[in-house]
């Protein structure tokens, strides 16, 4: 059952509580914040390294939610490695909800932030008499081991077929 | 011009308006999201969205920018994001879909400079895509509570 091959093609009933992931890391860059910065969060902290020295942060530090962003691509590839074995390899990930997102310190050029995700949850709810609902802690650490971001998302997974269900 | 400590709970402030391309969708999905109902029309037409659409996450970042940019017209300064407690995505953004945000000032924590924010992204239709609450910090001493 946890076998990594099959890890984006398990179905809702073979994701186990309490499975434990560090799925991968990201250096982040001063590009790549004033980049994003510019994008979708245009505050003097984020785009500009002068502009940032005389704010409270004392320098340049990354968006919020790029911090997210970097935690899907990296979720992503860590995902679509084992995507297969089904039709469209997929059989779980689409996300629905999120709970208590937190920042707790800033990411600045050049930090290191490795990110682990935990299976803490398996809802009751069911959608469409499809899919169940999956839900993880998500954490990221930065290279002092300061944790500095988390939350809690809740994922669709397929509810796998029933002998009446088989087409 | 406004200022962030003279805003009222239940004040209401409607975004800008930004229209998404399947350029920006796509762009964005190589980058953070490279799952196919964000790349290939062809897979996302068979998934569970209908359509290729936007990465949930893009649809944040864009949230993140009109209220960074409605909040700047009205002289608030936002310092940082400290917590979003709850978020939904409800319905799939695609290509062509024009977004705003409306923002509920649901908090003011004048003592710690904390704005506690409901907001919900409409498309064009006037349905619900994203909705969430956000705690903004945006007084200085949001800030000196924070570990630099």
């Amino acid at each position: 059952m946890n076998n990594p091959e099959f890890i984006r093609s398990r179905w809702f009933e073979d994701i186990p509580v309490g499975e434990f992931h560090v799925f991968g890391s990201h250096s982040f860059t001063e590009k790549e914040i004033i980049e994003f910065g510019k994008k979708y969060s245009p505050e003097a902290f984020h785009t500009s390294p002068e502009a940032a020295f005389d704010t409270e942060y004392r320098g340049l530090v990354a968006a919020e939610l790029h911090l997210a962003a970097i935690w899907m691509k990296l979720m992503v590839a860590y995902m679509e490695r084992f995507a297969t074995g089904v039709q469209d390899g997929r059989r779980n990930g689409a996300g629905v909800s999120v709970r208590d997102m937190q920042w707790f310190k800033p990411v600045r050029p050049g930090h290191t932030i490795t990110f682990t995700y935990e299976i803490c949850e398996k809802l009751d709810r069911r959608v469409r008499d499809k899919w169940g609902i999956i839900r993880s802690r998500n954490e990221g650490f930065n290279q002092n081991n300061e944790r500095v971001f988390s939350f809690e998302i809740d994922i669709l997974a397929e509810l796998a077929p029933t002998p009446d269900s088989a087409s | 011009m406004d200022n962030w400590q003279n805003l009222q709970v239940g004040q209401v402030f409607e975004t800008d308006t930004i229209t998404l391309s399947k350029r920006d969708i796509l762009e964005f999905a190589a980058e953070f999201d490279p799952q196919p109902y964000h790349l290939e029309t062809e897979a996302a037409e068979a998934s569970i969205f209908g359509g290729l659409c936007a990465s949930g996450w893009q649809v944040c970042a864009l949230m993140t920018r009109l209220v960074s940019d409605t909040f700047k017209n009205h002289g608030i300064a936002i310092q940082g994001i400290q917590t979003i407690p709850n978020l939904q995505w409800k319905i799939p953004v695609f290509a062509d879909d024009s977004l705003c945000a409306n923002v509920v000032i649901a908090d003011c924590k004048k003592d710690q400079g904390l704005l506690v924010c409901d907001i919900a992204v409409k498309n064009q239709h006037q349905k619900v895509a994203l909705v969430l609450s956000m705690t903004l910090r945006v007084g200085a001493q949001s800030i000196g509570s924070k570990s630099l």
